[in-house]
């Protein structure tokens, strides 16, 4: 018999034999099918989705390897895995022989040095900056002033005052006595006596205000922030998904802050903005409030907010706005329920609405009536959301600061070095960015760039000098090792050059703002620094970026070997890693997929096997003749394996065509990403999957192998049946 | 008799019987596995949120000096634990605890940690769930018999940390670290407070909580000593925590407090929205254990939809495979059952044989799968092996593999699968009692 010919007489066999045992070959088809259609779906998922976040993570921030130093403690988490604990992921002293070493490997496109960090910012507190008006004004003899920003004070200080009193009732009895003598000063300068003192001897009041007044104001708003110090020209330029999209870039070799939109959108705005924001992109999605708790709570802590916004009112743009508001917001008759009910005509919309407040505003507050009418207006439902939204941003987006700053604004990053120090820096906001794809992930924006210099300084970075000089004082004493941390006391323990603020007081500070030192006021770096004093500085670690990033594995360990040769202690390694929490429980998912379907193989295969069994059983006769008209072994063997391989072909195929399909359908109907880990996973609002040759492949030959497995011990019985058996009549 | 038969005829099904019991045995095994580790991670929940971050119920709340900023503290504590004690059916127990937020430093690290203000004499339940570490669990080459006295704490100043903190801060018992408060305000207040105890992690809610007399936190704060951080209350029945909390609502409404609506989060995940609302003053916020550690609950979630889903494709699969093997046994006795049917026996008698054959072979098999998972879940947790990867202890919330069994789920996972297996053997077995007795006879095949 010849090859081709013998195989034809095999391929007819399987197929006769196929059809003449249906509903074995129902049953071991579909669970062939079934399980190819899940390999197919379950891998195309799970690839889709790390590739989608590989982009994610690779471009924005990470790149596609990451070093940093070997004797860290932790391990480098970009987006933050430790938890709420400090990351200690120890730093790179001299990034320029880093790189160096680094970009000499090939393959190797960029180095980019980082270093990642949480901070406190805040632009000053009110009162501050209405005092230095009224001084500035005071020295130029502009009279035109103080009558503007008196009244301004005077509101000021009564919120001050009340906030005294609230944390008077809250302090220790030390405490409660410091700030009783503050709450006397404050009221001393709500007095008209001492505006009168003030047309007297202005500078003495001035003075009076500055020493005893600002430190009760604080440090203003202050916001958490959490940036990335890095070579910015070198970021901008080697990770694509960075675009910015307000101000301008940080000219090279300045100082400069450049803020995430998705950080100012979702931390920065007034919190009356956000809010109305979230409804109105409720609106545009068809989601209604009514019916949606998320939006109906949004919708109710909307309605509180009317304070938050006259505050920042100045008196004369107070009287528009109510002006304006009156115009299509009317009280229907005067307020009942003490006050704190009272119904509304929306002129607008023609539609009538009940306002109920927790409490109701001081009649005699100058401001009652404004309160009421935006209160009214800031109570929303689902009819009136759209005008008010757009008369929201017209009316009020000109008269108040939406945000805390703006680009082209100072700002006061205050940081804690590793010691517990202090530190202040005033950086200048050049402008805002997104990483395209990621505009709506929480995770991702909330990353902010800041100059390496800027971070450096905020770090609590040795200088050269510094550095040389504690290796002489090592040298002296003979010290074994003066660990970094206490290196750091030695040099920003005390005093020095770089701004410096350690306060010891008694008083938890949102309540006894007691015995202040003052932050001295830094004025903006503006020294530019060149390439070589950027690269020739610490970093704390260093993004790689990779030409051809299919061989990362191998220039992963090229990299590694560079470094090590070196003598550089670092370690390298991969994006996925490198993104900490995240990146584990991507690879923890794949475990569990990957497990999964090694179980449902593992008994998929016993449930094959016992069905093939009873058909050989029930194949005994056919089995015996084929046998008795001289088959050989090898034969019926090659004859059930071919069986089984045709039936896997065609139910594999099948399955994997199904499937195709489903991965397909999802593709066009996309999954929607519903919170901010999976738009980061999804590396955009939905993830349209996609499936390649790899994975029908892989589905049909992992098929085969469980079906070819199963077969064999149902064929090796079959092969064992003698001729004899078939002539032995009935069974 | 019926019995005896099917008994008989699925030993005479040999090796057809066999794999298809094993595959079976190995799903229930597999399922019992899932749960008792499902059940362990909500046992380690529980454990760590009632004995660290919450009580069955918990009355906290804001106080507020500045619409804008917020602070976790209940002013004039006394007025409102008499409220409560008066209120609260089943109150076993009521304790309160400051709490804050600092930096600890070391010689050698550093790291953020929540702080908690104790009262030792009050925490009786506390200590009896932690235990004290020796040195040797959190240093490479530490002593193993010296061990720390948490009751220490009534000392002024003293601090009890876990063992992930004092190895991360390089620290042992008698060295002192240093708090610093960081504050919003620019400004700083630290203390030094002496280690008297390292005690044994508790998943991952224990990496961020430090221990301290309530005193030293009042001092760092400089707040009145008659405030608080919550009044934790425990019940006899924690199942009741939701109902007595909606009671106590309502109690501390009439009382005059002005109470926050009710959010199932956990305090640090409120400040955001407080320090947004329009609001100066004192509110309160009653939350039920859940609450305090629902950003843990997505996890339990997690591991039960996979369970499920895996659990529920492989009883597909092994549906199919015992409808194959009744189909098979249907054919292969097809005689049989012509005869019983010739000498008298009923259509109901045969459909109930094959039927009950299916469902003893379901019986069996679910109860060996079932009582050989249980033995391994037991001995697994004998073992306490440690789990390596962060992320995963993380996600278990326990440094070692824990599982908790439950005989009732147990029972229902075996009563479960067994009914399952009859259901798949229903068309076989319908197939085989409509066979007419004389085709059945006549057949030879």
């Amino acid at each position: 018999m010849n090859p081709v010919a013998g195989l034809g007489l095999l391929m007819r066999m399987a197929l006769r034999s196929l059809w003449s045992h249906k509903v074995k070959s129902l049953i071991v088809g579909s669970l062939m099918a079934f399980g190819t259609t899940l390999v197919v779906t379950g891998t195309a998922l799970l690839d889709s989705i790390q590739s989608a976040m590989s982009r994610s993570i690779i471009h924005s921030l990470a790149g596609h390897l990451q070093v940093y130093s070997s004797e860290a403690k932790d391990e480098l988490s970009i987006y933050g895995g430790g938890m709420m604990s400090g990351n200690e992921v120890g730093q790179i002293t001299d990034f320029s022989k880093v790189k160096q070493v680094i970009s000499a490997v090939p393959n190797v496109k960029a180095v980019v040095p980082m270093g990642i960090q949480l901070a406190n910012m805040s632009r000053g507190s009110d009162l501050d900056r209405a005092f230095t008006q009224l001084r500035e004004a005071q020295r130029q003899g502009d009279s035109t002033v103080a009558p503007r920003v008196i009244p301004r004070i005077q509101r000021l200080l009564g919120l001050l005052e009340s906030e005294l009193v609230n944390r008077e009732a809250v302090s220790s009895p030390e405490v409660k006595k410091t700030v009783a003598d503050q709450l006397a000063d404050v009221r001393r300068v709500m007095k008209p006596a001492f505006w009168a003192e003030f047309e007297a001897a202005p500078m003495t009041a001035l003075d009076f205000l500055d020493t005893r007044i600002a430190p009760l104001g604080g440090e203003g708003r202050l916001m958490y922030l959490r940036y990335v110090g890095t070579d910015l020209d070198s970021f901008s330029n080697n990770f694509d998904r960075f675009q910015l999209v307000e101000g301008e870039m940080v000219p090279k070799g300045a100082r400069g802050l450049l803020i995430n939109q998705r950080f100012a959108e979702s931390r920065l705005k007034l919190t009356a903005a956000r809010l109305l924001d979230d409804l109105e992109e409720g609106r545009q999605q068809g989601v209604s409030i009514s019916g949606t708790p998320d939006l109906e709570s949004k919708a109710r802590r909307l309605g509180t907010l009317a304070g938050s916004i006259t505050i920042l009112l100045e008196p004369k743009d107070a009287k528009a706005l109510e002006a304006e508001l009156a115009e299509f917001i009317r009280p229907v008759g005067p307020p009942t329920n003490d006050g704190k009910t009272q119904v509304f005509d929306d002129l607008k919309t023609g539609t009538r609405f009940t306002v109920n407040r927790k409490t109701s505003p001081d009649p005699d507050a100058y401001d009652a009536n404004l309160d009421r009418l935006l209160t009214a207006f800031l109570t929303m439902d689902d009819t009136t959301l759209a005008w008010r939204y757009t008369f929201f941003y017209d009316a009020l987006g000109k008269r108040v600061d939406l945000y805390p700053f703006e680009t082209g604004d100072v700002v006061t990053i205050r940081s804690f070095t590793k010691r517990g120090y202090i530190k202040a820096v005033n950086v200048k906001v050049w402008g805002k960015f997104v990483f395209k794809g990621l505009e709506r992930s929480e995770l991702s924006g909330a990353a902010n760039l800041l100059d390496l210099m800027t971070f450096r300084d905020l770090y609590g970075q040795m200088t050269d000098a510094q550095r040389e000089e504690l290796t002489a004082i090592q040298a002296e004493v003979g010290a074994q090792d003066v660990a970094r941390e206490n290196a750091e006391d030695l040099f920003f323990g005390g005093d020095d050059d770089t701004e410096e603020a350690e306060t010891e007081t008694t008083g938890f500070s949102e309540f006894a703002g007691v015995d202040l030192k003052r932050q001295r006021r830094a004025t903006v770096d503006e020294r530019r620094f060149d390439q070589a004093e950027l690269d020739e500085g610490m970093a704390i670690n260093a993004a790689i970026l990779l030409e051809d990033a299919s061989t990362l594995a191998a220039t992963q360990a090229a990299v590694q070997k560079a470094v090590d040769d070196a003598g550089l202690k670092l370690r390298v390694i991969d994006h996925e890693r490198a993104s900490g929490l995240i990146g584990q429980l991507a690879m923890l998912i794949r475990g569990i997929l990957y497990v999964a379907i090694f179980i449902i193989f593992a008994v998929a295969l016993v449930i094959i096997n016992n069905s093939m069994v009873m058909a050989t059983l029930e194949r005994v006769r056919e089995i015996g003749t084929l046998r008795a008209i001289g088959a050989q072994k090898r034969f019926v063997m090659a004859m059930f394996m071919f069986e089984t391989l045709t039936l896997g072909l065609l139910t594999g195929g099948l399955g994997a065509a199904i499937g195709a399909g489903i991965i397909t359908l999802i593709n066009r109907i996309g999954i929607p990403a519903t919170n901010d880990i999976m738009v980061f996973a999804f590396s955009g609002p939905r993830l349209r999957p996609d499936f390649t040759a790899d994975h029908i492949v892989l589905a049909v030959g992992i098929i085969m192998v469980v079906t070819l497995l199963a077969t064999y011990y149902p064929a090796r019985i079959a092969t064992r049946i003698q001729p004899i058996e078939a002539m032995r009549g009935a069974d | 008799m019926l019995g005896v038969i099917a008994l008989r005829n699925l030993r005479q099904g040999g090796k057809r019987t066999y794999l298809l019991g094993i595959a079976l045995a190995l799903v229930t095994g597999l399922l019992v596995t899932l749960m008792s580790l499902s059940n362990g991670i909500n046992d380690s929940l529980v454990r760590a949120a009632t004995t660290l971050a919450a009580g069955h119920i918990n009355i906290a709340g804001f106080y507020k000096s500045t619409p804008k900023e917020s602070a976790p503290i209940v002013t004039e504590m006394a007025p409102i634990k008499a409220i409560a004690e008066k209120n609260t059916p089943g109150l076993t127990r009521i304790i309160d605890r400051h709490r804050g937020w600092a930096k600890a430093i070391s010689e050698t690290g550093s790291m953020f940690a929540g702080l908690y203000g104790i009262d030792v004499a009050e925490e009786t339940a506390l200590f009896e769930s932690l235990q004290v570490a020796s040195e040797s669990d959190y240093q490479d080459d530490g002593r193993a018999d010296v061990r720390g006295d948490p009751r220490r704490l009534s000392e002024p100043n003293s601090v009890v940390l876990f063992a992930a903190q004092a190895r991360r801060l390089g620290v042992t018992l008698g060295d002192r670290i240093t708090l610093r408060t960081e504050t919003l305000r620019g400004m700083s207040n630290t203390v030094d407070v002496e280690i008297v105890a390292v005690m044994q992690n508790l998943g991952m809610m224990s990496s961020w909580n430090l221990l301290l007399p309530k005193q030293t936190i009042l001092d760092l704060y400089g707040l009145d000593p008659n405030s608080t951080g919550a009044i934790m209350l425990y019940l006899d029945d924690i199942e009741q925590s939701p109902v007595v909390m909606e009671t106590l609502r309502t109690a501390f409404d009439e009382a005059g407090y002005t109470v926050m609506d009710h959010d199932p989060r956990p305090f640090f995940s409120k400040f955001e929205v407080v320090s947004g609302q329009d609001w100066t003053g004192q509110q309160l916020d009653l939350t039920t254990w859940d609450d305090e550690v629902s950003f843990m609950s997505w996890i339990l979630t997690a591991i039960d939809s996979v369970s499920f889903l895996l659990v529920l494709v492989l009883a597909v699969i092994i549906a199919i495979g015992i409808m194959n093997a009744m189909w098979i046994a249907v054919r292969e006795r097809t005689r049989e059952v012509g005869t019983l049917r010739a000498i008298g026996m009923s259509r109901g008698r045969v459909l109930a044989m094959f039927m009950l054959e299916a469902t003893v072979l379901g019986f069996i098999a679910t109860t060996v799968g079932a009582t050989l998972s249980v033995i391994l879940v037991l001995s697994l947790e004998a073992a306490a092996i440690e789990i390596p990867v962060n992320a995963i202890r993380a996600i278990l919330m326990s440094d070692t593999l824990h599982f908790v069994v439950s005989p009732t789920q147990i029972a229902t996972a075996v009563i479960g699968f067994t009914l399952f297996a009859a259901l798949a053997a229903v068309w076989p077995a319908v197939r085989a009692a409509r066979l007419p007795p004389i085709t059945a006879i006549q057949r030879t095949e």
